[in-house]
């Protein structure tokens, strides 16, 4: 039983499964550094699926459409930016109101475009990057067959996932971007004291966000699941925002915390062949997920600490 | 020629006008001390000359030349350094993080961590501010701050320094420290301009004084034309009494009495080391010392704020020694914090919510759960008329107020909730000769009231001219008790300073109540 729960592919599941929440995790983290909170993630992934797949499904070119979905995630955070900064609005109510919006317009484009509501045609996917040969037989080969599964099975952007994590954190703590970026949500006015511009800094966090939500949504669609669904995110976005918080606002932390979920998720899809032997309905599995990340915040959200001007709008007189 | 002249600079807030037609010059290597009561406009002139604040009317020449001042980054490139009242430092970062801000070594955006920490040990030799690169804010004490505020002014290359109320939150020693580099900045051909409530520091260090009032320049003087009484008398526009007299103490029951308590500091050492004394009602009891000797941590956890490792906390009879600040706020505990900014106020918050804070789920402020606006404003409107809050309206946010008059909110409402016992850490931070004043009195009408006050304070000065008996804290421990009679500034200096622990020793004499066991 256990060893039909316990292989290769639950572990490259969650490294699948981990890669657009941690994408929106460090958007999330970048966004609120700077003292934006965004919670409008769920609403630009969305967004970025939608417009990825319509682009591929216009063009036949996935590449085209990993673009496109970052250029839509950029667009919509941009609304979520010039309310929230330049209008001084609520950001829970102007990242609520993206989040329906997204939703909105989608299934609306949906109809519009091919006619119809739920799910589009399948689109080409992106695939596996690496395609080892398995050796033969022996201890070894058994190590490399782990190996090669939960590693080397993965499409592109599940190891820009990687690579971003860990340039980002490079860059929120020792470049001149990153300095300025903490300071920006601890004390904007101090970072406006030494001749640094508060409103461009947060402009470019928020749209960094939205780039990165939007690249969350090209990995759901184009390189998952090969089409898009309405509301196909389903709650991915506000685990992104857990993740970001028990990643205590750091890149390589979000990215870390996502894992964890997606292990979760991973774990669960697994568990339902208990199914067969415990007789529990599916839902029940497919709970475990937000039950951990509704445990996991509670449970750090005490002791970690916030950036201290985060979701406080800036004024300069 | 002036490095700095202003001509006819006009700043409107609603409701207020900051600075009316506020014209005044700077030269070269001078030392000049903008001085008047808490919203006169002192800060707000300098937020205009420095560019976060933007003129409604009026010139600003820069070496002659008209300037349109827009923002920080042009005033800091053209050589103007600001030291702000309240401190822009960003708490979790570093010292050395904080003074680059803005202007970070590197190349291709990458910090040069290594060459930043250099240029800042080299700073800080060349003028004598001994401050720690690598610390974190939140661990430095008011006073070292101060010191990464001017680093960091110097560090963007500044030609004229505006220190703004640098002082409030200095120790003497501190305070002739800082002159010593105010001077040596002048002698390096820098110009100073300083604000401060201060008479004797105007009258010590400044070249020429201008008075401010209501937003106006009203006079101009030089230290050697004038002192401290007519300084005063310019600024208030009436005579003000330099120090209150107090009657004898009447000393009623006992109301607060800590004993044999230890509280453990933010960096993980033992702050407070075994301290007991008592309070008793109609007394005023001073706990003198230099800052960071635990004077911080003994009244947060006597509030509640802090948790003691062991001893206890008496009010009356009642055990606060776990109460935490609002079961303490409940059983009649008063408390003025040292920061108005870390623990006083809601700066976003306007001046009534402020007031009520603490009271506001109590009758007459709250029935059932929900606030009752017009009772709360009218309390606010009645506190900020006793204390002088200088205000258009209860409205207004706390944040908008001056310096001095977001310290006078936090007086009026610790004070005006007539507690059994105040505990008051630096009360008159920030405040103008008047106000200081005015504060003294109220402490001493409390006391009067048979009320038991215990006041934290830097300034030897408000320490003798208020308390009954002093404690002098050294090291986390009570090193000496002085009645007010044997307290004068030359005995508590010593024992704060550490002096006479051996001595005292070597004497076999027992340093009084709570000291080494
Ligand atoms: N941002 C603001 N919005 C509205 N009013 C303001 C603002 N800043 C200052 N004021 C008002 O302008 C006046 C001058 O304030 P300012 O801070 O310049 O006084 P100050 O001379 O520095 O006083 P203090 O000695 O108390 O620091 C005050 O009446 C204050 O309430
Ligand atoms: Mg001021």
């Amino acid at each position: 039983m256990l060893d039909s729960i316990i292989t290769p592919d639950l572990f490259a599941a969650a490294i699948r499964i981990a890669t657009p929440l941690a994408l929106a995790a460090i958007g999330g983290t970048i966004c609120e550094r700077s003292g934006v909170v965004n919670i409008a993630l769920e609403g630009i992934m969305l967004t970025g699926a939608f417009f990825g797949t319509a682009v591929v499904l216009a063009t036949g070119e996935p590449w085209l459409g990993v673009i496109a979905a970052v250029v839509a995630g950029i667009s919509i955070s941009a609304v979520h930016a010039f309310a929230s900064i330049n209008l001084r609005s609520d950001q829970t109510v102007s990242g609520t109101a993206i989040n329906l919006l997204a939703l909105g317009v989608t299934g609306f484009l949906m109809k519009l475009w091919y006619g119809h509501p739920g799910t589009t045609d399948q689109i080409k996917t992106l695939g596996s990057v690496f395609n080892f040969e398995a050796p033969g037989g022996g201890v070894l080969a058994e190590v490399w067959r782990w190996v090669n599964a939960i590693l080397f099975t993965h499409s592109p952007i599940v190891y820009l996932a990687i690579i971003i994590a860990i340039v980002a954190q490079w860059a929120v703590f020792k470049t001149r971007w990153g300095l300025r970026l903490r300071a920006l949500g601890e004390h904007p006015r101090a970072v406006d004291t030494v001749g640094v511009n508060v409103a461009r800094g947060r402009w470019i966090a928020v749209l960094m966000s939205g780039a990165l939500a939007g690249l969350a949504g090209a990995n759901l669609t184009i390189e998952q699941v090969g089409s898009f669904t309405e509301n196909m995110t389903n709650g991915r976005g506000f685990i992104a925002l857990a993740a970001n918080i028990f990643g205590r606002w750091t890149p390589i932390g979000s990215y870390l915390a996502s894992l964890l979920f997606g292990f979760a998720d991973a774990l669960q899809i697994k568990l339902q062949i208990l199914r067969g032997v415990i007789n529990v309905p599916p839902q029940f599995f497919q709970m475990l997920p937000y039950i951990l990340t509704v445990v996991v915040v509670a449970g750090v959200i005490g002791r970690a600490v916030a950036p201290a001007a985060s979701g406080v709008p800036y004024r300069k007189d | 020629m002036a490095v700095l002249e202003l001509r006819d600079v006009t700043k409107v807030f609603p409701g207020v006008v900051a600075n009316d037609r506020v014209s005044f010059s700077l030269e070269k290597g001078e030392i000049l001390a903008l001085l008047g009561e808490n919203g006169a406009g002192k800060s707000t002139i300098m937020n205009v000359v420095y560019g976060l604040l933007s003129s409604d009317g009026g010139e600003i020449l820069i070496d002659g030349e008209p300037v349109n001042m827009r923002s920080p980054r042009q005033a800091i490139d053209l050589g103007i350094g600001m030291v702000h009242q309240h401190f822009m430092l960003i708490e979790p970062l570093t010292v050395t993080e904080n003074i680059v801000l803005g202007r970070e070594p590197g190349r291709l955006g990458v910090i040069d961590f290594a060459l930043a920490r250099t240029r800042v040990v080299e700073l800080s030799e060349r003028y004598g501010l001994k401050v720690d690169p690598d610390a974190k804010i939140a661990d430095l004490a008011v006073g070292m701050q101060q010191r990464v505020e001017i680093l960091k002014a110097l560090y963007q290359g500044a030609r004229v320094l505006i220190l703004d109320e640098p002082t409030a939150v200095l120790t003497p020693q501190e305070v002739r420290e800082l002159f010593a580099v105010i001077r040596s900045l002048v002698d390096e051909g820098l110009s100073v301009v300083f604000i401060t409530h201060k008479l004797e520091e105007v009258m010590a260090v400044s070249d020429r004084i201008i008075v401010m009032r209501a937003g106006r320049v009203v006079g101009e003087t030089r230290p050697e034309e004038t002192d401290d009484v007519g300084l005063a008398r310019m600024m208030v526009g009436r005579d003000v009494v330099l120090r209150v007299e107090k009657p004898p103490s009447t000393c009623g029951d006992t109301v607060l009495a800590v004993k044999d308590l230890h509280v453990m500091g933010d960096r993980g050492l033992e702050a407070v080391a075994g301290v007991s004394f008592t309070v008793c009602a109609g007394e005023v009891v001073a706990v003198a010392g230099v800052s960071g000797n635990g004077q911080t941590e003994l009244i947060e956890s006597i509030v509640g704020l802090r948790k003691p490792t062991s001893g206890t906390v008496h009010l009356k009879d009642i055990d606060i020694t776990h109460a935490g600040p609002r079961k303490s706020i409940e059983a009649g505990v008063s408390h003025i914090p040292e920061d108005r900014h870390r623990r006083g106020l809601v700066l976003q918050f306007d001046i009534a919510e402020n007031l009520v804070l603490g009271d506001h789920r109590l009758p007459p402020y709250a029935k059932n759960g929900i606030m009752k606006p017009k009772v709360i404003a009218e309390m606010a409107e009645k506190r900020i008329a006793d204390y002088d809050v200088r205000t258009p309206s209860v409205s207004v946010l706390a944040g908008n107020l001056s310096g001095g008059n977001q310290q006078k909110l936090v007086v009026a409402r610790e004070i005006g909730r007539e507690p059994m016992l105040l505990i008051a850490a630096q009360p008159t931070r920030g405040l103008d000769v008047g106000a200081i004043e005015f504060v003294h009195r109220e402490v001493l009408a409390e006391r009067a009231r048979g009320r038991a006050v215990l006041l934290v304070s830097l300034e030897l000065e408000e320490i003798l001219s208020l308390a009954d008996r002093v404690l002098v804290m050294y090291e986390g421990r009570i090193v000496r008790e002085l009645s007010a009679e044997e307290a004068d500034a030359e005995t508590l200096g010593y024992y704060m300073t550490g002096g006479g622990g051996d001595k005292l020793a070597a004497d076999g004499v027992v340093p009084v109540m709570g000291g080494q066991q």
